[in-house]
């Protein structure tokens, strides 16, 4: 059967078209000025695709300074947090899901607060703790903070309420451990979730533009956003398509990962209930 | 060899008492049902066993062994849940296999397991499936499976056959019952239905309240029950029972029991009633019978009465069961029997 066209269809399919350019045209307009010429990012009218591809621009950006050092900085702190909050957030979520202990109600509604509690609350005692931790010329404050997930504890936590409890009883008569439940019974199911969480950790931590500028007391600790931003000053006054070409490197990696797992954000977000 | 004793076990829930004081003994190689209203505590009594949900005090014993501290894998019992459980991201051969696994069963031998198992349910094509993509009843005999494959001592099941559908649920209680006597196993099985408890256990216990009502073979229940909760829970329609007029005490006939007739009968006890509904069920047909402010039940083989008709009831007297005041038994060798027969 042939889909009818009505005009709420149509209607429809122009709102999204609409929807879509909105979103899609800053990733556009930034790309193409990344293959502009100078004259050409501040022409008015602007062009809307560049006469040639200025492929010179990228080679400014990687050589205005230690950009291979910045993105091993953005990829060791992104990934560094992304280990550790696995590592803290999966038996957290564990316990406060299924387990009974006392003042489980009462440090549940300490990871609550510390979700709701914004940075720029803490930043200053956080970064005091760690100059007399004597860590300020490390990666450390980028990633030790940011260890425990408190919304990924919270979201995990709800996933994980969903499986019945007989799955567990039944593992147990299965001889098997509460880790073995864990990585076998449990991650499994929650894996959607999971994987969702620390992609969305992934995004925000290589995007996070604060709390390194707080925190990355020197050169040698920029992430790539610092270094981007740094581009403003090396170049002079705006050089829009220098700027420009350092921002798509900056998202291509995260474009690559989002390419990649989708799906399966999309599938966590929808994951209503475990049948 | 796997006979289950319970001695003084008591759960509770906070304040609230689930089992008081519970003494029983399951025989070896039993199929024992344990049937009651919800929240009676005859799972309650089913997870003790299985050590998922551990007793607030008293022993349980497998053999003689004291298991009550045991954990559940150390317990040599299988169990299967009223849900299935089944592991939804494995494959159905890991479901099978998972507890083999974790009980560092060789490879050889736990495909050699595996094969045999799935032969005797009848999943053997379906091994390699994932549990989402099969049917209530796919997944029953996976979860049958699972414990089987473990080859344990006491199989425990909770309601497992409660998510089929009728027609199903007929073909795996028979199912069922060959296994049960092919394996030779001791059956723990708990259900509310009892039709299944009837037809499929060699030992009923009813549960009520967290006490147990009456431990007996399924003929002795329903022919020869101890109160007034047993006669009544089981059977269908539920037995009649009528109070002594100004009295306590109680008497009451099975519906199937009354025999109905156009002119008074040569019977114990005879009443002339006037029918009030007549269901015509097929083979038999149930009729609602009305007199002296009282309404039985009448389950007959004769269709050819009337409603709206008057008509005589009939009960013979070892049909007429009696109950004191505490809604226990009188029977025929008790002192008060004859004088309460006289009454009626």
């Amino acid at each position: 059967m042939k889909p009818k066209i009505t005009v709420w269809s149509v209607v429809s399919f122009l709102l999204k078209v609409i929807l879509m350019v909105i979103f899609i045209f800053p990733f556009y307009w930034m790309i193409i000025t990344g293959f502009k010429t100078y004259q050409e990012s501040i022409a008015f009218p602007p062009s809307f695709w560049p006469a040639q591809l200025q492929w010179e621009n990228f080679v400014k950006v990687w050589e205005s300074g230690p950009y291979l050092l910045y993105m091993f900085n953005s990829f060791a702190v992104s990934i560094g947090c992304l280990v550790l909050q696995f590592l803290i957030m999966v038996p957290a979520s564990y316990a406060f899901a299924k387990m009974e202990f006392k003042g489980r109600g009462f440090f549940f509604g300490l990871v609550m607060v510390a979700f709701m509690v914004p940075q720029q609350v803490t930043f200053i005692s956080i970064f005091h703790m760690m100059s007399r931790a004597n860590l300020l010329k490390t990666l450390w404050p980028q990633i030790l903070p940011h260890a425990a997930n408190a919304f990924g504890i919270f979201l995990l936590r709800q996933n994980f309420m969903q499986i019945p409890d007989e799955l567990l009883e039944s593992a147990r008569l299965d001889n098997a451990n509460e880790f073995q439940i864990l990585t076998s019974v449990m991650l499994p199911m929650g894996k959607p979730t999971l994987v969702s969480i620390l992609m969305l950790s992934f995004i925000t931590t290589w995007n996070n533009y604060f709390w390194p500028f707080i925190m990355a007391s020197s050169q040698n600790v920029y992430p790539l956003t610092l270094g981007i931003d740094a581009l403003r000053d090396v170049e002079g006054s705006f050089d829009w398509q220098i700027i420009m070409a350092g921002n798509v490197i900056l998202v291509v990696p995260i474009i690559i990962v989002y390419a990649i797992f989708h799906k399966r954000i999309v599938r966590a977000f929808a994951y209503s209930g475990i049948k | 060899m796997a006979e289950i004793r319970f001695e003084e076990i008591t759960k509770k829930f906070g304040d609230k008492v689930i089992l008081d004081h519970i003494n029983l003994d399951i025989e070896d190689g039993s199929f024992t049902v344990m049937i009651g209203p919800s929240g009676c505590g005859k799972t309650t009594l089913l997870r003790i066993i299985a050590g998922i949900g551990p007793q607030t005090s008293g022993k349980v014993f497998l053999d003689g062994e004291d298991i009550s501290g045991l954990p559940p894998a150390k317990r040599n019992v299988a169990m299967v849940f009223q849900n299935y459980a089944i592991y939804p991201t494995m494959t159905v051969k890991e479901n099978i296999e998972f507890g083999l696994k974790n009980n560092k069963v060789p490879k050889d031998e736990r495909e050699r397991l595996i094969g045999e198992i799935s032969e005797i349910v009848g999943i053997h094509e379906l091994l390699d499936r994932k549990p989402g993509t099969l049917s209530g009843g796919q997944r029953q005999r996976i979860a049958l499976a699972r414990a089987m494959v473990k080859k344990p001592k006491v199989f425990l099941m909770d309601e497992p056959l409660s998510n089929l559908d009728a027609k199903l649920r007929v073909s795996m209680r028979t199912e069922l019952i060959e296994l049960h006597n092919r394996l030779k196993t001791t059956f723990v099985y708990v259900t509310h239905d009892q039709t299944e408890a009837m037809s499929m256990g060699t030992r009923i216990i009813l549960m009520n309240k967290g006490v147990i009502q009456q431990e007996a073979t399924p003929s002795v229940i329903y022919q020869d029950p101890d109160n007034l909760f047993t006669a009544q829970f089981i059977g269908s329609p539920q037995m009649n029972v009528l109070p002594f007029p100004d009295e306590k005490v109680r008497y009451g006939f099975r519906p199937e029991k009354v025999h109905l007739t156009n002119e008074p009968g040569q019977y114990f006890y005879t009443r002339k009633g006037h029918i009030v509904t007549k269901e015509m069920l097929g083979s038999e047909t149930i009729y609602q019978v009305r007199y002296e402010g009282n309404s039985v039940m009448i389950k007959s083989l004769e269709d050819s009465f009337e409603q709206d008709h008057d008509v005589y009831i009939g009960v013979k007297k070892p049909n007429i069961l009696l109950f004191d005041e505490d809604e226990r038994r009188i029977r025929p060798d008790d002192a008060r029997y004859e004088q309460w027969m006289s009454k009626l």
